[in-house]
């Protein structure tokens, strides 16, 4: 009895969070089938459009065209140079690339093969993060992802010429390497500390953000670049030795960007011209500080970069002569700070919208105290984009916007009150959470009116299906809470979990329900069934 | 003692699911893990690794492995959510076609009993067929002459979230067998959710939060479960 009781209080809980969780689901999923429906057919009539024919573009225009489309490539020297590649024929891929060089001026200074150009321009340091070169923190999770087919892990082989002679397999719980022989035997751990032939001994690297990979000019086996929350390593496991290059002290690291740190066999992927460049890691951290790791010699910068630059429009990269900095500028990238508010980064995006957009490349020169100084600048007007000022608050597809209406108000809650810091997190922690956090921001009411209105409405039927029920005030009103906050999956579920007979009130001629004795109207209690003659029990 | 009857009864007529659970689970995951370690033998020590060339960037995926247990895995969530949906039907859906749901109840045995009977054979099953087969192809994995590394501690573990999945998937057909809702209302519901749970458990990366998503499906189910059965006429 006491079971029965005390269970009472998980069972009704359990029972409405299982319903609204599935029909949350089941109603996901016709919203999610009518917005793939509506994108079949848009796509089809798109491609049974046809296009107009372009008008003839002026000379002027082609002009502006070409200095948007060009890329602009600057020589040690710090001169700026515009690199057009005009579009190739169709079906010619046997033809090599063709590119024009300009200068600021805009008068050709060269034209020919791309492989041919005879300016050797500066190269910049390229960041951590591309999905196939780069392992970054996502990947890592995917790895350790539960599925049927069990998790993966991280592997590095130590090799000779002929075979592999060791493995150093990552523990992402702890978070260093285990390395084993050929017969099973451990060999040892490598952790921050370095080799170490004790787990009592070893140290975490830390809380792991990406890694890169290559095996030296003289090696067959990889070294590794790893980077972890505020430390970068270098592992090298066939000698055994861990290197910290760098330790951000006050916050984490954010980005790691290299440069001619690889030992890259010339005219492979990723090698440099190891001659002119002195190896070069750049790291951003959290409070926007600009870090560079170089060596040939060794030496450690930070630089001073003013506070409203986006850091991910700087470059980096240090010649045997010279430390520069490039950066790009343009006002159609939003400041950092608008991101953190959908409604300002709106703002900005319609205030740029139809307007010729400013942009430039600077040049900058960093001393050896992390000073900079301006070397060059270009700039250029991007001209009006063709496209027209959308004045509307809600720029999704027509049958998102439809079936949002029926989204809980709860999403919208969501979004706006756990912040847009969280689901930009989300976004990077899995490929499940990627797909939620998208699918929240597509069908999500965006305050609509009409949503709230279909919530009133809800409500409304809700009040009017349950005051004959009703058996207790808090009851009733929870209910009305509750489908006016889940909406559609809201009234389902008070439906599901509701639905009892009523009956017409032999006292009061009105309908009442069957799970309370006394009637909610008039308090006259549920007749009681007539005797028959058959009846074997008679209350006396 | 009435507790053991029953066990014993309900063990009974589980048993053909175990034993084919078992065997299914042993012959299809035995034989992958073999095929793996037939694999491993012809290519000697570490068949896996790519060689790579000095000089060059290793794409990091070329140092990504899957373990050998990793059909072995696929045949053990299959059989596990296979055997759970096939208890379940077993225990709850039969005595309700065959109408001898009365014989059960009108024993000298309270409720509370019968339904304790039935969920301990649910778990013996479990551990007995899936359980014990695969702590024992985990440990032949472990052999050093059949692999050179030995496995991780984690694949045994996610082993054992596999066999909870399956209880979830039993205890899911259980609520829907229970139910005296209408198939297309609020009947089927309990399947559904023990899909959404087990969907959810496979999106998980972290051991600790797929054990809190299936601690949660659990707890959401047996209570609802534990409440019909109590409570409902039969």
């Amino acid at each position: 009895m006491r079971l029965k009781n005390n269970l009472k209080y998980v069972v009704t809980p359990a029972k409405i969070f299982m319903t609204v969780l599935i029909l949350l689901f089941a109603v996901l999923i016709v919203q999610g089938i009518i917005i793939a429906t509506e994108d079949i057919f848009t796509e089809t009539k798109r491609r049974q459009t046809k296009t107009k024919p372009k008008e003839e573009a002026t000379k002027e225009e082609k002009q502006v065209s070409r200095i948007r489309y060009s890329g602009k490539k600057i020589l040690p020297d710090g001169t700026i140079h515009l690199i057009y590649r005009p579009e190739r024929k169709p079906g010619r891929v046997d033809e090599p690339e063709m590119v024009q060089i300009y200068d600021v001026n805009d008068n050709l200074l060269w034209e020919g093969p791309s492989t041919r150009n005879p300016y050797r321009y500066l190269t910049w340091a390229g960041r951590l993060n591309s999905y196939r070169r780069d392992f970054t923190q996502q990947r890592m999770r995917q790895l350790q992802m539960i599925t049927p087919e069990l998790s993966r892990t991280l592997e590095v082989p130590v090799q000779s010429e002929q075979q592999v002679i060791q493995i150093w397999r990552y523990n992402p719980a702890k978070n260093y390497f285990i390395g084993y022989d050929t017969d099973g035997k451990k060999i040892g751990y490598i952790g921050s500390t370095g080799f170490t032939n004790s787990i009592i001994e070893t140290k975490s690297l830390g809380k792991f953000r990406s890694f890169t990979a290559w095996c030296p000019q003289d090696s067959f086996s990889p070294t590794l670049l790893w980077q972890t929350q505020r430390c970068i390593y270098q592992i090298n496991f066939e000698k055994q030795k861990v290197e910290l290059l760098f330790e951000s002290t006050d916050s984490d690291i954010e980005t790691m960007s290299v440069h001619a740190w690889r030992d890259i066999a010339p005219g492979k992927e990723g090698s440099a011209d190891y001659e002119k460049y002195r190896p070069l890691i750049h790291c951003v951290t959290a409070d926007n500080k600009h870090y560079l790791i170089m060596r040939k010699p060794e030496q450690k910068l930070t630089v001073s970069v003013p506070k409203n630059w986006d850091s991910r429009f700087i470059g980096f990269t240090a010649t045997m002569k010279s430390i520069f900095l490039q950066r790009y500028e343009s006002e159609r990238i939003p400041p950092k700070e608008y991101y953190k508010s959908p409604k300002l980064l709106r703002k900005w995006l319609q205030d740029h919208q139809g307007k010729p957009i400013k942009t430039a490349v600077e040049l900058y020169k960093a001393n050896n105290q992390g000073k900079l100084e301006l070397l060059n600048r270009y700039d250029w007007t991007v001209p009006a984009l063709p496209e027209r000022v959308v004045e509307a608050r809600d720029f999704r597809a027509p049958a998102t916007r439809f079936v949002s209406k029926f989204s809980p108000p709860l999403y919208d809650w969501a979004w706006y009150f756990v912040g847009i810091r969280f689901w930009t997190q989300v976004y990077q922690r899995s490929d499940f959470a990627h797909g939620f956090a998208r699918m929240l921001a597509d069908i999500r009411p965006s305050s609509s009116i009409i949503n709230w209105l279909l919530s009133a409405m809800m409500i409304g039927f809700t009040f009017w299906h349950g005051w004959p029920r009703r058996t207790s005030w808090p009851k009733f009103l929870f209910w009305l809470a509750f489908v006016g906050i889940f909406n559609l999956a809201g009234l389902l579920t008070y439906l599901a979990l509701n639905h009892t007979t009523v009956i017409k009130c032999p006292a009061c001629s009105r309908s009442r329900g069957l799970t309370k004795v006394n009637c909610i109207r008039c308090g006259v209690e549920l007749p009681a069934p007539k005797r028959g003659k058959l009846d074997l029990i008679f209350n006396s | 003692m009435r507790f053991w009857t029953l066990l014993r009864k309900e063990f009974r007529e589980s048993l053909p699911w175990l034993i084919l659970a078992a065997i299914v689970f042993f012959c299809f995951g035995g034989y992958c893990l073999r095929t793996f370690a037939n694999f491993g033998e012809l290519n000697r020590y570490f068949p896996y690794f790519p060689r790579l060339s000095p000089g060059s960037i290793v794409e990091p995926y070329q140092l990504t492995h899957n373990s050998p247990l990793q059909m072995t895995g696929v045949w053990l969530s299959l059989t596990s959510i296979g055997l759970g949906l096939s208890l379940g039907i077993r225990q709850f859906w039969v005595p309700h076609f065959t109408r001898t749901w009365p014989f059960l109840l009108h024993r000298s045995a309270n409720r509370k009993t019968i339904l304790a009977a039935k969920l301990t054979t649910a778990m013996l099953v479990f551990v007995i067929s899936l359980g014990t087969l695969w702590v024992c192809l985990y440990w032949y994995a472990n052999r050093p002459e059949l692999f050179t590394i030995p496995q991780t501690a984690r694949v045994f573990i996610e082993g054992w979230i596999f066999i909870a999945l399956g209880l979830i998937a039993y205890l899911g057909t259980a609520l829907s067998g229970l139910s005296t809702a209408k198939w297309y209302t609020t009947r089927i519901f309990g399947l559904a959710f023990a899909t959404v749970i087990i969907i959810v458990t496979f999106a998980q990366w972290r051991l600790a939060w797929a054990f809190v998503v299936i601690a949660l499906g659990v707890l959401i189910l047996l209570s609802q479960i534990i409440d019909l059965f109590l409570n409902r006429e039969f």
